[in-house]
């Protein structure tokens, strides 16, 4: 069962080609990474899965269904949620609201003016849950914008979760994050893949989380698709080591 | 045919006012994105001083000192109060300026009286120019020369001093120019200043014309934003000819339609944003 | 679930606190016609208070929990006040069908308005609601047959309410009027709280703190703007309907961008991340106005220095600085 199939998505912006031809395939369950130099195309290609902009050519199908023609929310409520390379939270507000707004937002009460008290306590138990599950009870009611880097994220991925989603796309989690927290985020992307299994594409430069997570790993370079295939394989990949060494170099 | 020539040339100059309200306030809102709500104001303050000089200095000295008293004004508070409120939402720039506005408006209102006050401007200019083309006289000739050599000397300081290379560049990326090790600081500085001295301009030439009072810069300020807004953000080409656009509009529709030329401005800038808010320069998803 | 390890008394004190405010207000606000005379003041200025207090709280329902900044807010509030004066000069004595005129007439035009500038942002939208108020205060003073042009709908006064065994003079009785005032703020203000502290309210709050995270949990930003929009827009033709009512006149001056900046100006003064912020704000500003312009002509000047002041060193606000931190 295929969850995610890419179908020669191009993007052009102008005259710049940032991705070209890519075709891709994620099975339900799998945690597939995205890897390859800066520049290469990840942000851009994940953008266009999520609905951020449209492709140029190309078809997106999610789940057995055309996506390609969506909305960024028409594709949030069919099952695909995400988080950003710059954490996206809502800083002002606490742990417990952010998670909140999510919930709420799944279950199609963001237009209410008004919850009886039982669909209140089960909004409540809900976000009890959640918070709990990604180990963030102690600082439920903290300002998420003044929380730890790994935490907000932490927060984010929680809201992710929220929405009940059958397609988590994760943007560089471990961006910016030391040893301590990238460990911590790293774990918790583990526990939700192995444990509670969610269906994963990650985009990373992290080379040690990528290997520690990835069923199958997609490398992009200059737009394309240059090589996929499993961890070991793609390590030994001459094409890889060069592309990645080449742009050191 | 002799009303349409009048009302385009009513618009042009129109139009030139305009374009030299405008300049100023884009030139601030391109490099700091400050939305200076003040702008009406220091354009009054510009005429203000220059009825204070002209007794002293005379006209032509006048017509290039109020300016740049203003300016210095307006430096003084860039500095203090303006620069203060860089780092934050764009809004605060609004309100900060908005309440700056009122400050100004009513010390105006203070030292120069509520009533409106003549400024008295050479006899050479008022003469007209022709019988047959009566409305030409020489005080609206000369704006419109004012402004064009204004104009110009603005875009060869952007295009040929270092400073105005700096700001130029800075208008397109101001990390970068920071990051090149220009003091920034003191280029927003200069930058306000400049914008300054364009409003206060604009204040003496509109004093010479219809006469000075506190509120003088309301009916500039708007028509400033819309001439930004049409011409599109970012581009002083564009708030260029988005001014000489909108006075020219403004004078056509009074022979249309003359009950609605005083609205006619805001219904376009409404249209503008609502159907093509980047305008006609602009770039796609400037904020 | 056990992992609402959450000491209970922390959650209680909090609402408790939040009662005590409530108490107090409502405390001050209740007992105004004893306590104002002592201050040299008079009920009249109270009720004043109480409708642009009204009329800072439906806009700050847009601006500080939705973030979208309106300067154009008071069309609105000057639709409210024209609607309630066109009833009560040719039509009917009712006051409660004044004031439902009002806020029908500031609150679907508001909606229809609202449907267009959805889509801006920042800086545009601020001058959008410029642009648009603007049409309105020149349809305002231009269209003289129906709205009596510069002067305005004069020649009416609010009337005594029946309510078949009791009447209250709201015309003659001042301190009848502020009460009356009072319910009318209390049921909108009560109503704005309910919303606000509601899932709608939430998505009000979350669009404000980051739209584009809003956006990525499914919720349709525009959709929810506009529907701000509308909400305040009814609240803040409501406090016009009561101005008009206040005044007992209607007249183009209620649609003037002045006052739009002015509601703006209380909110900020006030505290746009507080709930009764703009109240405080539209207070001091009332009252500072009430004052210094019998001392010092020049009484904007000292506001618009507050102001700065204010926007440059205490960004929250008044109520700011006494530590309210969080809007929900």
């Amino acid at each position: 069962m295929n969850m995610l199939e890419v179908r020669n998505v191009s993007k052009h912006f102008g005259n710049l080609v940032a991705v070209r031809q890519i075709s891709l395939t994620v099975a339900s369950g799998e945690l597939r990474a995205i890897i390859g130099p800066n520049g290469a195309g990840k942000t851009t290609f994940f953008n266009m899965i999520t609905g951020f902009f449209a492709p140029t050519s190309g078809q997106i199908v999610f789940d057995g269904r055309d996506v390609t023609g969506l909305t960024a929310e028409e594709r949030v409520k069919i099952g695909m949620a995400r988080t950003f390379q710059i954490t996206e939270v809502f800083p002002d507000l606490s742990v417990n609201e952010n998670v909140r707004v999510a919930v709420e937002a799944r279950a199609g009460y963001a237009l209410r003016p008004w919850l009886p008290a039982d669909k209140r306590h089960a909004v409540e138990a809900t976000v009890s849950e959640l918070i709990a599950r990604v180990g963030l009870v102690d600082k439920r009611d903290r300002a998420v914008g003044e929380l730890s880097h790994g935490d907000q994220r932490t927060v984010e991925i929680a809201m992710a979760l929220a929405l009940r989603p059958r397609l988590l796309l994760l943007d560089e989690p471990t961006a910016g994050m030391g040893e301590q927290e990238t460990y911590q985020i790293a774990g918790l992307i583990r526990r939700l893949h192995r444990e509670e299994n969610y269906t994963i594409i990650l985009v990373e430069h992290d080379m040690r989380v990528v290997f520690h997570l990835a069923d199958r790993i997609s490398v992009l370079d200059q737009g394309a698709l240059l090589a996929e295939g499993e961890p070991d394989d793609i390590a030994a990949n001459r094409a890889v080591q060069e592309a990645y060494l080449g742009k050191a170099a | 045919m002799m009303l349409v020539l009048f009302n385009v040339f009513n618009g042009l100059i129109l139009g030139a006012f305009y374009v030299l309200a405008a300049l100023g306030l884009s030139m601030i809102l391109n490099l700091t994105n400050v939305i200076n709500f003040a702008h009406g104001n220091f354009i009054a303050l510009g005429g203000y001083l220059a009825f204070v000089l002209i007794p002293i200095v005379g006209f032509w000295p006048a017509l290039l000192l109020a300016p740049l008293l203003t300016a210095v004004i307006g430096f003084i508070v860039e500095k203090t109060m303006i620069s203060r409120i860089y780092g934050r939402d764009p809004i605060y720039s609004l309100l900060l300026t908005f309440g700056l506005a009122f400050m100004i408006e009513d010390a105006c209102r203070y030292i120069w009286g509520v009533n409106g006050l003549p400024l008295t401007t050479p006899p050479s200019l008022s003469a007209p120019i022709s019988s047959e083309f009566f409305f030409v006289n020489a005080y609206r000739l000369f704006i419109v020369a004012i402004v064009i050599i204004a104009v110009v000397a603005l875009f060869a300081f952007l295009r040929f001093t270092r400073m105005g290379m700096r700001i130029r560049a800075g208008m397109f990326d101001l990390e970068t120019v920071a990051a090149l090790g220009i003091n920034v600081k003191l280029l927003r500085s200069l930058n306000f200043a400049c914008g300054i001295f364009l409003a206060g301009l604009a204040g003496v030439l509109a004093g010479g014309q219809i006469g000075l009072n506190p509120n003088m810069g309301d009916n500039l300020l708007l028509p400033s934003f819309v001439a930004i807004i049409v011409g599109g953000m970012g581009s002083l080409v564009g708030t260029l000819l988005g001014g000489l656009l909108i006075g020219v509009a403004a004078a056509v529709t009074t022979v249309f339609y003359p009950a609605a030329s005083d609205v006619v401005i805001y219904v376009i800038m409404a249209v503008v944003l609502l159907v093509r808010p980047r305008g006609l320069l602009g770039e796609e998803g400037m904020q | 679930m056990s992992d609402l390890a959450q000491p209970p008394g922390i959650v209680v004190q909090a609402a408790e606190r939040r009662w005590l405010r409530l108490a107090v207000i409502w405390a001050v606000l209740i007992a105004m016609p004893l306590w104002m005379p002592l201050v040299g003041g008079y009920t009249d200025l109270g009720a004043r208070i109480l409708v642009f207090g009204l009329a800072a709280m439906s806009l700050n329902f847009l601006m500080g929990y939705t973030g979208q900044v309106s300067f154009g807010h008071a069309a609105y509030f000057g639709l409210g006040v024209y609607g309630a004066g066109f009833i009560l000069l040719d039509f009917s004595h009712s006051t409660l069908l004044a004031l439902l005129a009002g806020i029908l007439l500031g609150g679907l035009i508001g909606a229809v308005i609202g449907a267009l500038v959805c889509r801006s942002r920042g800086i545009y939208f601020a001058l959008i609601t410029i642009a648009f108020q603007e049409v309105f205060y020149y349809i305002g003073y231009k269209w003289d047959s129906v709205t009596g042009g510069y002067d305005g709908l004069r020649g009416f006064q609010r009337q005594p309410i029946h309510f078949g065994l009791f009447t209250i003079d709201i015309l003659k009785n001042d301190v009848a009027f502020y009460y009356f005032v009072l319910v009318i703020f209390g049921i909108v203000v009560g109503l704005m709280g309910l919303i606000l502290g509601s899932p709608l309210g939430r998505t009000f709050i979350a669009l404000r703190e980051n739209e584009r995270r809003a956006r990525f949990l499914g919720i349709q930003a525009n959709r929810y703007i506009w529907l701000s929009f509308t909400i305040s827009a009814f609240c803040i033709a409501t406090a016009g309907a009561l101005n008009a009512l206040l005044n007992n006149f209607a007249d183009p001056s209620s649609l003037d961008v002045t006052i739009s900046g002015e509601l703006v100006v209380m909110a900020v003064l006030g505290g746009i991340r507080s709930f009764w912020g703009p109240l405080l704000g539209a207070a001091v500003f009332v009252v500072v106005e009430n004052y210094l312009s019998g001392l010092t002509l020049n009484w904007l000047f000292f506001v618009g220095l507050i102001f700065v002041i204010v926007v440059m060193f205490f960004p929250r606000g008044l109520l700011g600085m006494f530590g309210q931190r969080r809007a929900v």
